[in-house]
């Protein structure tokens, strides 16, 4: 510090040098629009694709496997090591079609296996002859066997998908049995105004989150208008963990139920009833076993809408303790969303506890995806020849803005890669360009929305699935059907 | 760790304010060739972005906060900005990031900022 100059004029320095940088400072960013998020992205048909456009470490390569998809979410192979993809058949944007599995052909063409109904299909497993995937949300979500010959038996039914998130990513265990993750109803436990824009709440009027275990509210509740009846000024009070309307009381105890919102469950691969392996997920996307034998859960955390909106929380990567509490709806990661200057949305209320009690601390997440990323698919390198053997990989969907939130610039978009053991985040397959963003933004045929990644059975190439283009326009989600495109990345040299 | 007097502050302010959003804030492995922290302080500095910045700032790039790695930033002043907040942005108090974690932190920062992106192979 130069001699003679106050800490407080240094300070005071400091301050306005800080503020002239911070473009998101607090009532500037209460202010402006979010102009910088993957809203900005326009799309006019046919997409593109071109790997060139997509930037891999040195020694790697990427390359188009097949296009023209609807909606692909996951990626599974058979013993011969052939590719399938499974399409959910329904978007954000409320639009449903119908689900189902293909095959991927050699030459890029691909087999229809099966097709069902209540979508969406979030993910695809494949053991011994059949196929598992996760749904629904117009009717309770199911986890389905598929057979090669398309037929379908439920193994479990009446799971509480029918809100914002659904049932993801069926994994077998070393256990062999089948782990999903079965999201919330809502962003933070509270019934809002959010959902009806959703659709869902117009659907299923009574629907809401059912924690695992019993839970006691802190009897926090949320007045919003009403849009369930006709009068304009109709207003409505909502607390947790109830239906819309309904107001709850401190020291008011919420019987926990199996199946539940919120948590990593599993089921014998014949069927029973779902055991609960861990709980307090706001909406656990991806699963993977590490080569070490733990199981890792990518969770998407709040946004900043609805009732009850928490800003600044970024996608999570969890190594999963079975039996443990993650946090959600009152906690991100170890942090309590009592913490205001963290969590209160500039200019908006502050989420404080709508629980009174909690059931432990969480744990300290592995790291922290960029907030409104969409960590999506994850999975695992096991083999040295494609290299970061027991490094995770993870896919981002990109940002929903300004739906979600407001952000400055376009968030996700791209796989990153995960050194699990030392807690670091590096950009493995990123669009080039001056910013980051999706292909439609950047005016090229790079990746959209990557969704799910998966190696081939014998380690030696990344298979990243792309959901497709989904632009946002008016606040609204709109998917474009037959965008969808399934990449492979290969080691080619010995840069890495 | 470098200390620089608020009068350099002044200098890096105009530095920053002519540099802002000149210059591409993406230093991630495509862009920049393999990445290996050179010793474990920047290693751990890697780690504390990871678990405590990524969200708003990722890769150093611009998220819901600005970017970081674009700018020069004096190291006093990000100090400052972290054990303090600003705007949007909350304070990290020691129980947050200890003084031994954030000197590792900005030593990381400026590492990242000052690796080569020139190696980016850019479309025509």
């Amino acid at each position: 510090m130069a001699p003679g100059r106050s800490v407080a004029t240094s300070w005071f320095i400091a301050a306005v040098v800080a503020a002239l940088m911070l473009p998101a400072g607090g009532c500037l960013h209460r202010i402006l629009p979010s102009e910088g998020g993957g809203e900005e992205a326009r799309f006019t048909p046919p997409r593109r694709t071109d790997p060139q456009a997509v930037a891999v470490p040195s020694g790697y390569r990427i390359e188009v496997v097949a296009t023209g998809l609807t909606f692909p979410s996951g990626i599974a192979f058979d013993e011969q090591s052939r590719p399938y993809v499974v399409e959910a058949g329904y978007a954000y944007g409320e639009v449903v079609l119908v689900p189902g599995i293909l095959r991927i052909n050699a030459d890029g063409s691909t087999t229809e296996i099966a097709r069902g109904d209540n979508p969406p299909w979030n993910g695809i497993e494949y053991r011994d002859g059949a196929f598992f995937v996760a749904g629904g949300e117009l009717s309770p979500g199911r986890i389905l066997r598929i057979g090669m010959d398309g037929r379908i038996t439920v193994i479990v039914d009446g799971l509480p998908s029918t809100g914002d998130h659904h049932p993801n990513g069926p994994v077998f265990g070393p256990d062999g049995k089948l782990y999903w993750g079965e999201g919330t109803a809502t962003n933070s436990g509270v019934v809002g105004i959010d959902n009806f824009d959703f659709g869902w709440l117009k659907r299923y009027p009574q629907f809401h989150d059912v924690p695992c275990r019993d839970v006691t509210l802190a009897g926090r509740n949320y007045t919003t208008s009403n849009p369930l009846t006709e009068a304009p000024d109709d207003r409505a009070t909502t607390g947790a963990f109830v239906p819309f309307g309904t107001p709850t009381s401190a020291g008011q105890v919420v019987r926990g139920q199996l199946p539940c919102n919120g948590a990593i469950l599993r089921v014998s691969p014949t069927g029973g009833a779902p055991e609960l392996v861990a709980w307090g997920l706001r909406n656990p996307f991806g699963l993977a076993w590490s080569p070490d034998g733990a199981l890792y859960v990518t969770e998407n955390q709040y946004d900043d809408r609805g009732s009850r909106p928490v800003f600044g929380a970024g996608d999570l990567l969890w190594r999963i303790q079975p039996g443990s509490w993650y946090g959600w709806p009152d906690y991100f990661g170890s942090r309590p969303l009592t913490r205001e200057d963290w969590f209160r949305p500039p200019g908006g209320p502050s989420p404080g506890f709508v629980l009174q009690s909690h059931p432990n601390t969480p744990p300290p997440p592995v790291v922290q995806f960029g907030v409104h990323a969409a960590a999506t698919g994850i999975d695992f390198s096991r083999s040295a020849a494609f290299g970061y053997p027991g490094e995770a990989f993870v896919a981002e969907f990109g940002d929903m803005a300004p739906a979600v939130g407001k952000t400055l610039n376009p968030v996700g978009f791209k796989v990153v890669r995960v050194d699990v053991a030392n807690g670091t985040i590096q950009d493995f397959a990123v669009n080039r360009g001056g910013t980051n963003g999706p292909a439609s933004l950047l005016e090229h045929g790079g990746l959209e929305r990557p969704v799910a990644v998966r190696f081939s059975p014998d380690g030696q190439a990344l298979y990243v699935v792309d959901f497709g283009v989904m632009t946002m326009e008016e606040k609204r989600p709109v998917p474009h059907p037959g965008t969808g495109v399934v990449w492979r990345i290969t080691r080619t040299g010995a840069g890495r | 760790m470098s200390r620089r007097s608020p009068s350099a502050g002044l200098l890096a302010l105009a530095a920053a304010l002519l540099f802002q959003g000149c210059g591409s804030a993406r230093r991630d492995a495509p862009f920049t060739g393999p990445q290996t922290p050179p010793n474990a302080e920047i290693l751990l500095g890697a780690r504390v972005f990871a678990s405590s910045c990524n969200g708003c700032h990722p890769g150093g790039t611009q998220g819901i906060g600005p970017a970081l790695n674009n700018k020069p930033l004096p190291t006093w002043l990000m100090r400052f900005q972290v054990r303090h907040g600003l705007g949007a942005m909350p304070a990290f108090g020691s129980d947050d990031i200890s003084d031994a974690q954030l000197d590792a932190l900005l030593d990381y920062l400026v590492w990242l900022r000052r690796l080569d992106t020139t190696r980016e192979v850019r479309m025509d």
